[in-house]
């Protein structure tokens, strides 16, 4: 069974169409780039997955489950909501830390919010916390990360931010983890290690979508590609199709601009 | 009299000015504080006719003189609607005068905690969203340090203002340190046409900025932990 | 929604107009009623100041008491903003004013006042170093003065063409003098002779030349009754001389009106 489905997505800010009848899916373990030119409605798809947009028509369905009918009234959209985001991990171009909490408490916060919420939370209060640190820490370490735990967000480089967002999405153990272009905000010589890490993940068949300026990147990792253009997914398939053998013009063009 | 003799009677006085001066002072900060928030949560909310009245609000409050301001809510319910709520007494005046500063200091605080709770970065509160969060629990655990931290320089620069501000109740007849200064010009207390009194009540507001911003110095560095 | 407002407006209306009508029944009977006099006052030797334990005495002030206790009320004083004093008693913050009040024609204009119950005159204050050259009201004509605004003083000065800046208050005037920023001002006789001299800030100033005569009165409000009352009360305390005695205490006998 797939892990993701999406149908007929559709979204428009105003009159411009964003999204246009994207549907696609995806199989557990593997890790999907997403490339296209700036615009061309990437990142909106992250959005909509991450339940920050509220497409308006589609459906997105996690392991069966239908986590959002477009159709259905927009107060279904708000029900649970929290619960349905847990599904997805996002990390973000600007990493957004919260600069006033350590690497370590960054990565586990939410994971602590969340625990309390659990029936025999006041029993086994210390038993939580503890365990959620150890992940926390573990999770860093994981990230290279472990002598880095206490540090605060702006005594760390870009790639060191990186990795404590991509440790921090990681906690929640979403069922995707989603990429929205994680090392476009970085120095080019910062680039490598937060590449490094996603790829060990995809090593390790996490279930990742990766939307990415990096080409050889998004090829080596990939075990899908998708290319997005003005809104709709103009041609997809395996990283060997789409960048050796691309069927439609507009990719071909698209790619060139990469060829070096 | 002499110095000497005049120094303690004079004090004294100044004293019980400055007692008047601080204790409106700290009724304004522990009213207006919270009534600015108040305001500033009503002015980004999704109600627009309640943003527009807050706006409205404001605008008059903080485009008129708070000397107006306090005239018009010390002597407009005696004058024009012929019911005197405040009493004559030095207790009503001290009341009209809590308002007055209460009401124009929350708008002045309303627009700081407005500018900087927008002036978080969206992505802040994307962060959190997709982290599970509830909205109090990223306005709590997120957002709210940060915003202190932002609005901490403005906000010491209004409380500043208000210790200085506090001085146009007089205006009322409310006898804060100034007017106790002033007393001994006209003659007071077997003491008159003197004027070092007057000009000596600088020295308290010195006194008194001057601690405060040290107190806020320090709180500013205990939050430069992080940017 | 805007008929929601228009109602409220109605409503606030409705209660101003029946609140006004209220305000008919007189003013004698609103300070009985309520038992207390409140007097506007400012910090006046001899006329309202305090004492050691912080009492409000003087002429002025031990009158007062006298009044309100003839009318079975008690009697807080309430230090006011001279500038205001208009404002306070109309919006029923104080119920009269009494404090050397010299009943100028803007004083009579706005306030329901007493008969004049003591003489007063504005006098010219002078540095002392000055004081020979200027013996005469003509031979001041030279000088920048400083006055109250809005006092007796500027009228007088204003009348005899002078140049006149207005300043805050009595005080603000003779400090004028001081800094050098007038030659001279113009004040109280009564007040003068408190602030002026020895033991002052203004050792160094004197005061000559009386420019006018005035006289001094209590202010109600507008048409209150209360006038009338404190006039019979002043024409008995006259007649059994407790009024002379009050003001024997206080030094100022000699500028009592008693006829």
């Amino acid at each position: 069974m797939p892990i993701l489905e999406v149908e007929h997505l559709r979204k428009s800010f105003g009159a411009t169409r964003v999204l246009d009848d994207i549907s696609f899916t995806m199989e557990p373990g593997t890790a999907l780039s997403i490339i296209g030119s700036s615009g061309s409605g990437k990142t909106t798809l992250l959005r909509c997955l991450n339940f920050l947009e509220r497409p308006d028509a589609g459906i997105i369905r996690v392991k069966g489950e239908t986590l959002l009918d477009a159709a259905s009234p927009a107060s279904d959209f708000q029900r649970n909501i929290r619960l349905k985001r847990l599904h997805f991990g996002l990390v973000f171009q600007s990493f957004n830390l919260f600069p006033q909490y350590t690497a370590l408490e960054n990565v586990t916060l939410a994971e602590k919010l969340l625990a309390r919420e659990k029936p025999d939370w006041k029993d086994n209060k210390s038993a939580y916390l503890k365990s959620i640190e150890e992940h926390g820490c573990a999770l860093l370490a994981e990230m290279g990360l472990q002598d880095r735990m206490g540090n605060y967000p702006h005594q760390l480089s870009g790639g060191q931010c990186q990795r404590v967002a991509i440790a921090r999405a990681l906690a929640l153990n979403p069922d995707i983890l989603c990429f929205d272009e994680p090392t476009s905000a970085l120095d080019p010589e910062l680039t490598g290690e937060v590449l490094r890490v996603i790829r060990s993940l995809a090593d390790r068949s996490t279930t990742m979508i990766i939307v990415t300026h990096e080409m050889s990147f998004a090829r080596d990792v990939a075990d899908h590609v998708i290319f997005m253009d003005s809104g709709t997914i103009c041609e997809q398939g395996s990283p060997d199709e789409v960048f050796l053998h691309p069927q439609q013009e507009r990719t071909r063009q698209f790619l060139s601009h990469y060829a070096d | 009299m002499t110095f000497a003799e005049q120094f303690p009677i004079v004090l004294g006085s100044l004293n019980t000015g400055f007692l008047q001066t601080f204790r409106l002072f700290l009724i304004t900060l522990v009213g207006a504080i919270p009534l600015g928030m108040l305001l500033a949560v009503a002015e980004i909310s999704r109600w627009k006719l309640l943003r527009a009245f807050i706006r409205t609000v404001v605008w008059i409050v903080r485009g008129s003189p708070l000397m107006i301001q306090l005239l018009i809510i010390f002597y407009f319910p005696g004058l024009v609607l012929n019911t005197p709520i405040w009493g004559g007494g030095e207790s009503g005046r001290f009341a009209a005068a809590s308002v007055a500063f209460i009401i124009n200091y929350a708008c002045y605080f309303c627009e700081i905690f407005r500018g900087g709770i927008q002036g978080i970065p969206v992505g802040q509160e994307e962060a959190g969203l997709v982290l599970g969060m509830k909205p109090a629990q990223i306005f709590f655990r997120v957002k709210l340090l940060q915003v202190i931290k932002a609005i901490l320089p403005p906000i010491s620069n209004e409380i500043i203002t208000l210790i200085k501000d506090t001085s146009l109740a007089r205006i009322i007849a409310l006898q804060e340190i100034i007017w106790a200064g002033q007393s001994f010009m006209k003659g007071s207390q077997g003491i008159s046409g003197v004027i070092w009194p007057l000009f000596f009540t600088g020295i308290y507001y010195l006194a008194f900025t001057g601690i405060l911003t040290i107190l806020f110095a320090r709180l500013e560095k205990k939050l430069s932990y992080f940017r | 929604m805007k008929k929601i407002v228009a109602m409220l407006l109605c409503l606030v209306l409705l209660a101003v107009s029946a609140l006004s009508v209220a305000e008919a029944a007189g003013d004698k009977d609103y300070v009985v009623g309520k038992g207390k006099l409140i007097v506007g006052i400012t910090d006046f030797e001899p006329m309202d100041y305090k004492d050691e334990s912080g009492e409000w005495i003087g002429f002025d002030a031990d009158l007062a008491r006298a009044f309100a206790a003839s009318l079975g009320v008690e009697i807080e004083f309430q230090e006011i903003d001279w500038d205001n004093k208009a404002l306070e008693l109309d919006s029923k913050n104080i119920d009269c004013v009494w404090n050397g009040m010299t009943l100028t024609e803007e004083v009579l204009a706005a306030m329901t006042c007493s008969k004049a119950y003591m003489n007063n005159a504005q006098v010219v204050v002078l540095p002392a170093a000055k004081l020979a050259d200027y013996a005469t009201v003509e031979s001041l004509a030279s000088l920048a003065f400083a006055a109250e605004a809005g006092s007796a003083g500027e009228a007088v000065l204003t009348e005899l063409g002078y140049t006149v800046n207005a300043v805050q208050n009595q005080a603000a005037a003779l400090m004028e003098v001081k800094a050098g920023t007038s030659d001279a001002a113009v004040i109280d006789a009564l007040m003068a002779a408190a602030m002026v001299g020895e033991g002052t800030s203004y050792p160094d100033l004197t005061y000559t030349l009386p420019l006018n005569d005035e006289q001094y009165g209590v202010g109600f409000r507008k048409d209150s009754d209360l006038a009338a009352a404190l006039d019979e009360f002043l024409a008995a305390a006259l007649a059994d001389g407790s009024l002379a005695k009050i003001a024997e205490t206080y030094g100022v006998q000699a500028a009592l009106i008693t006829e």
